[in-house]
């Protein structure tokens, strides 16, 4: 074998004796190489190919420089112009090299060396000397190689196929061998045989497209089979899984009859229960058994009424209780308590709660001597008491004592309860007292006097409103004046008071306090006024001695005027007005002096005999329920648009909403019908306007550009007017295609009504691609009351009826006519729960709507 | 759709001529319950959704005969009519011919009723038309039953009565008196007063939204919602006093007729008026709308009644020297208008068409001296309630009710338990008050665009070519020395030409660009906090 590829390694050489140069760049030979390469060689490596490019014919010693090598493709293949050598000066390359060889291809050489030769291989080779003695016959040429030559390592020739190794070449060495015959006989028996040739296998991913071809052919069959299926429910309006489904038992007691022990207890248990003497020992014994359980009818009906009776009072009880818990008072609440306390007191006054009480006692004694706090010991007190007050005033007097019997009973060692309380009151009172007596008389006057200018000041007229009308403003002018005359008035009687002062002044320090007096102090002689003061000051105080006779002499004071006022409220006024003419002095005849004016005052006549302060407060207050009773007898005199007025009772809507009308629209109404037709043109002009309005003239900011008079000159530039005009140009597009833009009798608003946008659809929902379809779908109302009954179920049906608990399985393959059409009134059940009952579908459980009503 | 006419024509060829006769009537219902075409399913691309939009249609269309076939056949009664032979015409029958040949039931309804003290009387009849109730001028307010004719309550509120309203059944009913409005229960019983309105002119009830309309003195508008007393709005109309005052029974729109001879027509949500017409030179004196809404008939003082069409906002016919003080449309489509003591009806002779053409039909003299204020048609029945100024007349006019009620819409054998569970169910089907529109059939679908915002690509597109072929067109000045060589100025053509492009942003790299962005965003906003600062930003 060896031999054999020697000589074709030689017969190579022999041919190609140019190549002997310099080596081509790699890739070049690659390309050679594989253009050349026969079928079979598909398999062949990327190394395999850098390797035959090692291998170069030339007895190369070194290793191929990396670049050239190409391994792992690391570098860029380098051209090696340098070595490139001219072609002339090969042949003696060659032959150098052959000479250097040590002459073995050489004729010169005797035939001794080829013995040696020979010797040598055999002894390297270990082969007999008759495998090379041909070689040696045929001037064999030897070549060292890189590396040995191998099925990895093949020969350049074989590489490149050119010297194509055929059967022959095989043959040949062992030709007259044994067995030659024999497997020459074979090989031309092979070689006619043309069916057996195999061919090469094709590239692999030509095979795999070829492969994935074939494959998808069958596939697209196989699902095709489906398509109709999909189809048809992708395109039915509803999909059903409402089969029956069976399942199974339906009562315990089935579930129960089929009951199996398995497990010890189970088996343990059903043999206690099945166990036949035990039941007839229950049998026999049972009803005995019960006997004794037996609870007599008495006991029984015991045992009820008491629990009836519980019963009833734990709900009497909860009852009362929650009516007691609703109550808000707090008086009711402040008394309960009290009451809880003394019960608590009284009735179990038992040792612990006796001391408890008498150390709170002494806490309290103890507190009031640290304080003094009763013992006039206060601002008021002092004062009254350096000034001498107490002994004058008999309210005074009293007070002062009071507050000490308070301090005696607290620091009295010990009793009585309800201190506490009575405290309180003396507090109050002082408190009263504080605030009475500051405001002295003179103060009272003063004040009034303040508060009348003020009034008088502060008249003003509205200007705007219905007041503003100048009858409105004629008429209250009257009334201001008038009121400013009787201030006047009612300022110089305060003046006439502040003169007289004395006992005048004490009379109305009376007049102010004495609130609970009913009319006619007048009447009341002077010496007993004092007395009467001091009633109405302390009125609430049980202490006063002198009380009675003071309570008496009031009451008839009282019953004096209560008397008149029980009748008629018209006598009242003119009894007091007459009394009133007859005490100028008092502050009544101002009062009574206002009221006569008017005409409102009958549910105000019991309360003529009140004190100056109300008074006082009256005049504004009545001034301007005047002013309000003029408006009326006004507007009664104007035309019948006011007449919503005529009660004076002026709801503030009511004085939003109406308006007299101006001028401008009396005239307007009286005048309507006159070119109506323009007006409605200049209407529709500034609706227009308004909704489209007209592009801003275009302004310069005054400065820009007007640096020169040439600037100036050419006036605005030019993008700003193109700007102008396209939107000029867009304004009158916008009118164009108006609604309305053609009809000169209409103004169609186009406004944007923002709160009806929500009721549009800003995008169209899913399936819809087309403003029209979505629009024309919807135009039909699909509920009950719209539609015929028969037609509704159907219009309303959910894209999936399923019935609860029913599994949906996967869809199964069914033959499906591709030509059927989705029919809703014979829905197709989707699946077959039950092989058994396949033949019946959902077509009877579907009409479940029975509402029979009918729209006309 | 198209299956269901072929297989009509297929049928017509067959079929006797009486029946393609009927055959054709019953394809007009078909047409009415259609409500329109559906859309043209050959320009989806969408599969799936055509053939389920096609599948529906067919429901429609199925639903459409139904109801069709249920009208032709299986509705009880049949509306009445007028029929005259030769030379006789409709409106030489006088209504005592018509008693003659009625039956006594109906002829129970022609009837005066003298009520002279109480000054003109106004009317209102529930939806049924079972309740009447009638107002006098002066204070006289009545609540009828119709059906047996029994004065239910009658109350004296010695005030003048301007109009009267039932709301939505007749356990309820609303006058508008000298200084406010008063709602009243149905035993006379005063419920609300209504002071916010003021002196309230004209009254009526929008049943669908539950709003009483009212117009007062002052040309104020307001609308109340009388489910919960809220004042839903408050409109100025600016155009003075009116007593004029209709509500479209198809949208809720509210319509006032003013002294410059305009009508408009109002919304609750919107202060400005919807639409305003110039119909008559004069003072508008009466409108009226017909029940499917697209009708609208206006008289003015110069002495013609208008016929408008409100698709389209223009008039279709014009009858001369007729001033009618009172217009109103029946349920069938007959207008009636009354002035002085004379009441004359008018028929659409056009026969159903499109085209309208309203012609004399029925004429109606009454004692001379009444004075109409007030003309309705009775809701269901062939009668004609006349209020006028010594009480209330009924009159028949044959062919003006619908024969068929609908317990679904109105009942006039209501029971009591009905009643209520009607009340309920308006209740609940209550519309809100910014439904009312001039086109309801609107709502639900696509918002009206506004004017063009963004234009479309092709526009955008087409755009861009104009600007650079404007730019290629330009002519470069001629310049000094160098500046005017071949390369410059070809160079500066360019330049012209980016710019000009630059201005229209290139629209599908923005596209992918922000999709990439959101993709980004997206994921760094699902890693940790911890992670976030390495999620890539682009």
């Amino acid at each position: 074998m060896v031999g054999e590829k020697r000589r074709s390694t030689s017969k190579n050489l022999a041919k190609n004796k140019k190549r002997k140069g310099p080596h081509l760049p790699n890739s070049i030979l690659k390309t050679i190489a594989n253009e050349k390469r026969p079928l079979n060689s598909d398999e062949e490596d990327d190394e395999i190919d850098s390797d035959d490019a090692n291998v170069d014919l030339y007895e190369y010693e070194e290793g191929v420089p990396e670049e050239e090598s190409r391994k792992n493709n690391r570098y860029d293949p380098v051209v090696n112009y340098d070595y490139e050598l001219p072609e002339d000066f090969e042949d003696e390359n060659v032959e150098s090299d052959d000479d250097d060889e040590g002459g073995n291809s050489d004729n010169e050489e005797g035939e001794g060396d080829v013995v040696r030769h020979t010797r040598m291989l055999q002894a390297v080779t270990g082969m007999p000397s008759a495998a090379f003695d041909g070689e040696s016959k045929r001037k064999p040429v030897l070549f060292t190689e890189a590396y040995p030559e191998s099925e990895f390592n093949p020969t350049r020739d074989v590489l490149e196929g050119k010297g194509l190794l055929t059967i022959d070449d095989f043959m040949a060495p062992i030709e007259g061998k044994p067995g030659f015959n024999d497997l020459q006989k074979r090989i031309s028996r092979m070689q006619k045989d043309t069916q057996a040739v195999v061919h090469a296998p094709l590239p692999k991913p030509e095979r795999e497209r070829l492969e994935r071809k074939a494959v998808k052919g069958l596939v697209d069959k196989e699902f095709n089979k489906w398509v109709h299926m999909v189809k048809r429910n992708r395109e039915a309006p509803t999909v059903y899984f409402n089969q029956n489904v069976s399942l199974g038992y339906s009562t315990v007691g089935a579930i129960a009859s089929e009951f199996q022990p398995r497990t010890d207890f189970e088996k343990k248990m059903a043999s206690v229960l099945n166990d036949n003497e035990l039941g007839e020992a229950h049998d026999e014994d049972g009803a005995k058994l019960l006997e004794l359980n037996e609870v007599s009818v008495e006991d029984h009906i015991k045992y009820r009424d008491h629990i009836a009776k519980m019963r009833s009072l734990l709900f009497r009880h909860e009852l009362k209780s929650k009516r007691i818990k609703k109550i808000k008072s707090k008086t009711y609440h402040r008394l309960k308590g009290k009451d809880l306390k003394k019960s608590a007191m009284g009735a179990l006054m038992d040792p612990e709660m006796a001391k408890e009480e008498a150390m709170k006692q002494e806490a309290r004694r103890v507190e009031e001597r640290m304080t003094l706090k009763h013992k006039n010991t206060g601002k008021w007190a002092k004062r009254m008491i350096s000034r001498g007050l107490n002994v004058k005033y008999d309210g005074t007097r009293a007070a002062i004592s009071e507050q000490l019997q308070i301090n005696a009973t607290l620091s009295r060692k010990m009793n009585s309860t309800n201190d506490g309380s009575s405290s309180d009151e003396s507090d109050d009172e002082e408190e009263l007292n504080d605030g009475s007596d500051q405001d002295t008389p003179s103060k009272l006057i003063a004040k009034a006097r303040e508060k009348t200018l003020k009034t008088v000041e502060d008249d003003e007229v509205p200007n705007s409103g219905l007041l503003s009308l100048p009858f409105m403003a004629r008429a209250m002018k009257k009334k201001n004046e008038e009121a400013i005359e009787e201030a006047k008035r009612a300022l110089e009687e305060y003046e006439e008071w502040e003169n007289s002062g004395g006992e005048e002044n004490s009379k109305k320090t009376a007049d102010v306090s004495g609130r609970r007096v009913f009319g006619a102090t007048a009447k009341v002689e002077a010496p007993k006024e004092s007395r009467k003061d001091s009633d109405n000051f302390y009125d609430n105080s049980d202490s006063d001695n002198d009380m009675e006779g003071i309570e008496n002499n009031d009451l008839r004071a009282v019953r004096d005027t209560a008397s008149p006022v029980r009748n008629t409220g018209a006598i009242t006024e003119t009894e007091k007005f007459d009394d009133d003419i007859e005490n100028p002095a008092s502050k009544t005849t101002f009062d009574v002096a206002l009221f006569a004016s008017g005409s409102w005052k009958k549910m105000k006549g019991c309360q003529n005999a009140e004190t100056k302060k109300k008074t006082k407060k009256h005049v504004p207050y009545s001034k301007s329920q005047d002013k309000k009773e003029s408006r009326d007898e006004e507007s009664e005199d104007s035309e019948s648009e006011a007449e919503q007025m005529v009660d004076g009772i002026l709801t503030s809507a009511s004085k939003e909403t109406y308006e007299i009308p101006s001028q401008a629209e009396l005239i307007q109404r009286a005048f309507a019908g006159d070119d109506v037709v323009d007006e409605f043109e200049k209407e529709k002009q500034e609706v227009l306007n308004q909704e489209v309005p007209e592009p801003e003239k275009p302004v310069l900011v005054p400065g820009w550009g007007q640096w020169t008079n040439i600037q100036k000159k050419r006036g605005l530039p030019s993008w700003m007017v193109r700007e102008h005009e396209d939107a000029k140009k867009k304004r009158t597009l916008d009118l164009k295609t108006r609604k309305d833009a053609r009809l000169r009798h209409v103004i169609i608003s186009e406004k944007v009504d923002k709160k009806a946008e929500k009721l549009h659809t800003t995008t169209l929902p899913f399936p819809y691609t087309s403003k029209e379809v979505f629009e024309h779908s919807m135009r039909m109302p699909i509920g009950p009351e719209f539609n015929p009954a028969t037609i509704v179920g159907s219009l309303n049906r959910p894209e999936v009826v399923k019935k609860a608990g029913v599994i949906i399985k996967p869809l199964k393959f069914e033959e499906a006519n591709p030509n059927e059409k989705v029919d809703d009134e014979h829905p197709r059940s989707n699946q077959k729960q039950n092989p058994k009952k396949g033949g019946k579908t959902g077509k009877g459980q579907r009409k479940g709507k029975s509402k029979q009503k009918t729209k006309a | 759709m198209e299956l269901s006419s072929e297989d009509n024509n297929l049928t017509e060829k067959v079929l006797p001529p009486i029946e393609q006769e009927s055959d054709v009537e019953l394809e007009t219902k078909v047409k009415k319950y259609l409500r329109g075409e559906g859309a043209d399913l050959e320009t989806l691309k969408d599969k799936k959704l055509k053939t389920q939009l096609a599948s529906r249609e067919k429901l429609y269309g199925k639903s459409a005969k139904t109801a069709a076939k249920i009208e032709k056949w299986l509705l009880p009664a049949e509306a009445g009519y007028l029929e005259t032979d030769g030379l006789e015409k409709t409106w030489r029958v006088k209504q005592t011919d018509i008693a003659n040949e009625v039956d006594l039931l109906s002829s129970r309804n022609q009837y005066d009723i003298v009520l002279p003290d109480f000054g003109p009387y106004k009317l209102d009849f529930t939806a049924s038309g079972r309740h009447m109730i009638a107002g006098g001028r002066k204070g006289h307010l009545a609540l009828v039953d119709m059906m047996s004719m029994n004065l239910i309550k009658e109350i004296q509120v010695k005030e003048t009565v301007r109009d009267v309203a039932f709301l939505h059944n007749e356990q309820f009913f609303a006058a508008a008196q000298k200084k406010y409005a008063y709602i009243y229960g149905r035993d006379g019983t005063e419920l609300h007063c209504l002071k916010e309105r003021g002196a309230v002119a004209r009254l009526r009830f929008l049943k669908n939204h539950f709003l009483l309309a009212s117009v007062n003195k002052s040309g104020q508008l307001h609308y109340q919602d009388v489910t919960y007393g809220g004042m839903v709005a408050s409109i100025r109309t600016g155009k003075g006093r009116t007593d004029v005052m209709e509500v479209n029974p198809y949208n809720g729109v509210v319509a006032l007729g003013h002294t410059g001879g305009t009508v408009t027509m109002w919304k609750p949500t919107s202060q400005a008026p919807l639409v305003q017409m110039q119909c008559h030179p004069g003072p508008v004196s009466s409108v009226a709308f017909h029940p499917n809404g697209h009708l609208m008939a206006t008289s003015g003082k110069e002495r013609k009644l208008k016929i408008w069409d409100l698709r389209k906002f223009e008039e279709i016919q014009t009858i001369h020297g007729f001033h009618a003080k009172t217009l109103s449309f029946s349920q069938k489509g007959l207008l009636a208008a009354g002035t002085g003591s004379f009441v004359q009806i008018l028929g659409d002779s056009s026969g159903g068409s499109s085209s309208h053409n309203y012609s004399r039909y029925m004429n109606h003299s009454m004692v001379k001296g009444y004075q109409i204020e007030k003309l309705m048609f009775r809701p269901y029945e062939d009668v004609i309630g006349i209020g006028h100024s010594m009480g209330w007349s009924s009159i028949l006019i044959p062919g003006s009710g619908e024969p068929n009620f609908d317990s679904w819409v109105a009942n006039p054998f209501e029971t009591s338990k009905q009643r209520r569970e009607k009340e309920v169910h308006l209740l609940l089907d209550k519309l809100p008050p910014e439904t009312i529109m001039l086109d309801p059939s609107k709502i639900g679908a696509m918002k009206p665009s506004r004017r063009k915002e963004k234009p479309s690509r092709g526009e955008i597109e087409a755009e861009k070519e104009v600007a650079i072929e404007a730019a290629k067109s330009t002519e470069l000045k001629k310049k000094t020395k160098g500046r005017n060589k071949p390369s410059k100025r070809t160079k500066k053509k360019k330049e012209m030409v980016e710019n000009a492009k630059r201005t229209f942003p290139e629209q599908g790299h923005n596209n992918t660009a922000s999709k990439k962005r959101r993709i980004g965003e997206d994921a760094a906003a699902e890693l940790p906090a911890s992670l976030k600062r390495f999620a890539r930003k682009n």
